[in-house]
């Protein structure tokens, strides 16, 4: 591990911390506008935060080690899946530190524990939330691997700092066929964050939950680490898609104007992607649960047939 | 020198066999499985060092008859499953000395210390097997031994039901093996096992019986159903090893006659490919709709045989692609995955052995709560969940991710076709894995989470010492074989570029402290509990709220209801004439069980059928059979005379 990839570690995961919250608040704030209502402050969600950090936590008397593991399991993992996504500029990494299949699994360890977080305490909620979330991940899966591999298709690497090396050294996407991908992406954002038209994070109703019902029984600072964790991975899997489709200003290699040129960059663009997920969960409205295989069945559709032309091209 | 490590054990498990039968004590029995402990440690240095040095001693032949000759192999390959062996019995001798103790009657207590020795000696044996003979004789101690470990309970009705379907299953397994050595056998003049070269025509015949009678072994969609059968039954040391070892010995035959045939053919690569990616979705959609736990890590089971052939099946592929690395990646895939599971699954089975002890049941919609009265086996199950699932750093990770890797570069294979044939096969993988985390977050969750469901949950008291440390050896196996997996292969010699896992187990860890620093040190440091988990205003909570084992794989099952073909019957009846006042009636929904409706029952009749036709033959009158063997005689003159 050498100096440059330490300072990046460093560089890289605050920044994403630092960012997270905001476009959780702008997502919201945009909700609300489409909606006709004012909605938070953009800060709304760091003071949300510093509240739950002073608050103590207070467990079921079921609860086990589970629960008082899981919030700061996750945040560790997702701590580590920010380095797998350069957004300040591209290190030499590890080997191992970048590989899609490692990050799609981290994804996996904060599922897994987020579920069982959700069974933990025996509130028929929590068990509505694990049992929801893991069946439909399970059926969003093929269709993750098959965009991720669709990546490693058309970008002939397995790594994402390889591929945004790649896709930032061009103008325009490097191929034809990584639009279509992104459609994927897309969709994989708006399940992997509980977006609606999958799971609505705005309600506490047993109809539409599934994340907001895992988490019923958090509170105090695990419920703060696990609502920065998921914006950390909200953070994550919109820079994946900016650098992939968009990666204008990521900076190749560490200078300081490079560094500061590639934050503003991202800020803007991933402004705007968040404003694009507003606007399209205030215009669409929540699927019933077992409609929303055949929403994924697109998403697949769009990321096999990306490998399909490349096959047969 | 080396060749003494295997004499020591072979003497070692032979007087483990013995001793429980001279002397029903508990000594001896501890005595028993000491033995196979201090021959399972023998075994790793001995595996160890060959598959380091790569080069196995030479053992004399022992020739029993003129032309019947036994010789011993020690391999790379043979030292792999070796260390596969060993490495799953140290944990499970451990466990079994205080294990054994619980079975009913004294007799069945040595008799199952006994037969527990002579099954792992003949599954060592057979992999030690240099040639047909040995290796047929000992197949067949080894699934002898394993059926009467399978029938140690026979006074009940279920378990005779499973212990014949295994006899039948493992008899016709056997079947399938003598028709393919002897087809070989043919062909080359020669009972060893030795580089197979000639026109690939003539493979046809001993591939598909060898695929057959293997995949029975292994339990591979369609002949898998004895497995739910069979382990629920067994003791769970036994089940351990049976699902752990047996099944992979299975697979260690298959490989050795592949790896021997110079000039497969491609057909055969995607045979095993389809076959292996159908048996892991199938088994562990399966999986989700059980909920006897010794069932569900059953058909677990079948799931992660289906991901071994599955990458066995790429290893032809890329091979006959000309695709050396990535055939050598997909290999290695499987050989590691087959590893990792005897681990993971050993750890499991013996996990689970654990709560039946301790709670008299195996239904998990009884446990629940179980962290609380077992925390430590809660802990070590937790660990072979999370390696079975397969999340980084853990061991059945490397070996999934290897898998996976060779799927991605797989755009490197010329043909279109079978590229859309490795995107499908991509898919159903990437399933498979996701429904198997699914899976294990049901049964740890319902099992060992929550409010006990039952008074026998409630009861639940943590197993003694041995079973626990019995079940940390696979454990520790699955940490250390997953952190250290490139380091490893490393030493091995196989560098194949695959994500190093120490450093990411390493910043992981780091990553948990700094956050639990952080965290600790601002606001208040004590947490409170409450008085209950909230439910809505509910006045008391009561297990019965808990979502139940069925509850939580309902999602799953109406997504997938095609597959799971559940049939509704109900009779009514009506106090009129016109059928408008119902009166009473019943109800009943079930599961088709496909392949034993469709596939087993009618092989089964017809076997039946031209059994009885056969047995009308049969008139208990001296004169008749020397008939028949004279008509016999005439026949096979004539044949020979005319057509050899």
């Amino acid at each position: 591990m050498n100096a440059s990839f330490l300072l990046f570690a460093l560089l890289n995961t605050g920044f994403i911390l630092l960012v997270s919250p905001f476009f959780m608040s702008l997502i919201k704030k945009v909700k609300a506008s489409a909606q006709g209502r004012k909605g938070p402050r953009l800060l709304q969600s760091y003071f949300d935060l510093r509240k739950l950090l002073q608050k103590e936590v207070v467990y079921s008397p079921n609860s086990s080690g589970i629960m008082r593991i899981t919030p700061y399991l996750n945040l560790a993992v997702l701590l580590l899946a920010s380095l797998f996504v350069p957004i300040v500029f591209i290190p030499d990494a590890p080997a191992g530190i970048g590989n899609i299949i490692v990050f799609l699994y981290l994804l996996a360890i904060e599922r897994f524990f987020m579920a069982l977080c959700g069974l933990d305490a025996g509130s028929t909620f929590g068990g509505m939330g694990s049992s929801r979330l893991m069946s439909l991940s399970a059926v969003i899966e093929p269709t993750m691997v098959i965009a991720f591999a669709a990546l490693a298709y058309v970008l002939r690497t397995m790594n994402f700092h390889e591929m945004f090396a790649i896709t930032a050294g061009s103008t325009i996407p490097e191929s034809p066929t990584l639009p279509l991908i992104s459609i994927s992406l897309f969709i994989i954002i708006i399940v992997e964050t509980g977006r609606i038209p999958v799971d609505n994070p705005a309600t506490h109703l047993e109809l539409t939950m599934m994340n907001e019902a895992m988490i019923l029984e958090q509170s105090g600072k695990n419920l703060a680490l696990i609502e920065l964790a998921h914006a950390v991975k909200q953070t994550i899997l919109m820079a994946v898609l900016i650098n992939i489709l968009a990666p204008w200003g990521l900076a190749t290699e560490l200078t300081l104007a490079g560094f500061v040129v590639s934050c503003l960059y991202f800020l803007v663009k991933a402004s705007l992607l968040a404003g694009i997920i507003g606007l399209f969960e205030s215009s669409i409205a929540k699927m019933r649960l077992f409609r929303l295989p055949s929403f994924y069945m697109m998403a697949f559709f769009f990321s096999a047939l990306t490998i399909l032309m490349e096959v047969f091209a | 020198m080396l060749e003494a490590f295997i004499y020591v054990s072979f003497i070692a498990f032979i007087s483990g066999t013995v001793l429980p039968l001279l002397c029903r004590s508990k000594n001896a029995r501890k005595a028993s499985f000491g033995l196979s402990l201090l021959s399972s440690i023998l075994l790793l240095v001995f595996a160890g060092t060959v598959l380091y040095t790569g080069k196995g001693p030479t053992f004399p032949v022992f020739r029993f008859l003129p032309g019947l000759d036994f010789t011993l192999v020690a391999d790379r390959l043979s030292a792999g499953f070796i260390l596969l062996i060993a490495a799953v019995v140290s944990g499970v001798s451990i466990y079994s000395i205080e294990y054994v103790e619980h079975a009913k009657s004294e007799a069945r207590k040595s008799l199952q210390a006994s037969l527990t020795n002579l099954f792992i000696l003949a599954m060592l044996m057979v992999v030690l097997a240099g040639n047909m003979v040995g290796f047929l004789v000992f197949w067949e101690i080894m699934s002898l031994s394993s059926l009467m470990l399978v029938l140690h309970d026979y006074s009940s009705e279920e378990n005779k039901k499973a212990g014949l379907f295994y006899f039948i299953m493992t008899s016709l397994s056997t079947a399938f093996l003598f028709m393919g050595f002897i087809s070989l056998f043919r062909l080359t003049d020669s009972a060893e096992f030795g580089p197979l070269d000639y026109s690939t025509n003539d493979l046809t015949l001993p591939f598909l019986c060898l695929f057959t009678g293997f995949g029975i072994k292994a339990g591979l969609v369609p002949f898998h159903k004895w497995l739910p059968y069979a382990h629920p039954a067994a003791p769970s040391s036994i089940s351990a090893l049976m699902s752990g070892v047996m099944l992979k010995v299975a697979i260690y035959g298959f490989l050795r006659f592949l790896l021997s045939v110079s000039a497969p053919e491609l057909w055969w690569g995607t045979l095993i490919l389809m076959v292996g990616s159908l048996s892991a979705v199938l088994g562990v959609i399966y999986a989700l709709k059980e909920s006897d736990i010794k069932r569900l890590l059953a058909y677990s089971s079948i799931e992660n045989i289906g991901i071994i052939f599955t990458g066995i099946g790429l290893y032809l592929i890329f091979k006959l692609e000309g695709l050396q690395y990535l055939a050598l990646l997909s290999l290695a895939g499987a050989c590691f995955h087959a590893f990792n599971h005897a681990l993971f699954k050993s750890l499991l089975f013996l996990c689970a052995g654990s709560v039946v002890h301790a709670t008299g049941t195996r239904n998990i919609e009884a446990l629940g709560g179980l962290v609380k009265s077992m925390p430590h086996t809660a802990a070590l199950f937790l660990i072979g969940s999370v390696s079975i699932v397969g999340l980084p750093p853990t061991s059945g990770f490397v070996s999934e991710m290897m898998l996976f890797q060779a799927y991605f570069y797989s755009s490197a294979v010329p043909d279109p076709l079978l590229k859309v044939l490795l995107i499908i096969t991509l898919s159903v993988f990437a399933l498979t894995s996701a429904l198997a985390a699914t899976l294990f977050v049901k049964i740890f969750g319902i099992t060992f989470l929550a409010l006990p469901r039952t008074k026998c949950a409630q009861e639940a008291a943590e197993v003694p010492k041995p079973m626990l440390l019995g079940e940390a050896v696979p454990a520790a196996f699955c940490i250390l074989s997953g952190l250290f997996s490139s380091q490893i292969l490393n030493l091995l010699g196989f560098d194949l570029g695959i994500p190093d896992m120490l450093p990411l187990g390493l910043i992981l860890a780091g990553a948990c402290g700094i956050v639990w620093l952080v965290v600790r040190n601002s606001g208040p440091t004590k947490a409170r509990i409450s008085k209950e988990t909230w439910g809505c205003g509910i006045l008391a909570q009561h297990p019965t709220m808990e979502y139940s084992s069925a509850g939580f794989s309902e999602p799953l099952v109406v997504i997938f209801k095609k597959i799971y073909r559940t049939e509704i019957s109900s009779t009514r009846t009506y106090s009129d004439t016109r059928e408008s006042i119902f009166k009473n009636g019943t109800a009943r929904m079930y599961l088709i069980k496909v392949f034993e409706k469709r596939l087993y029952l009618p092989v089964a009749s017809a076997v039946s059928h031209v059994s009885s036709q056969v047995s009308r033959m049969q008139s208990g009158k001296l004169d008749t059979y020397v008939l028949y063997v004279f008509i016999a005689v005439l026949t096979l003159m004539t044949f020979t005379r005319y057509f050899a």
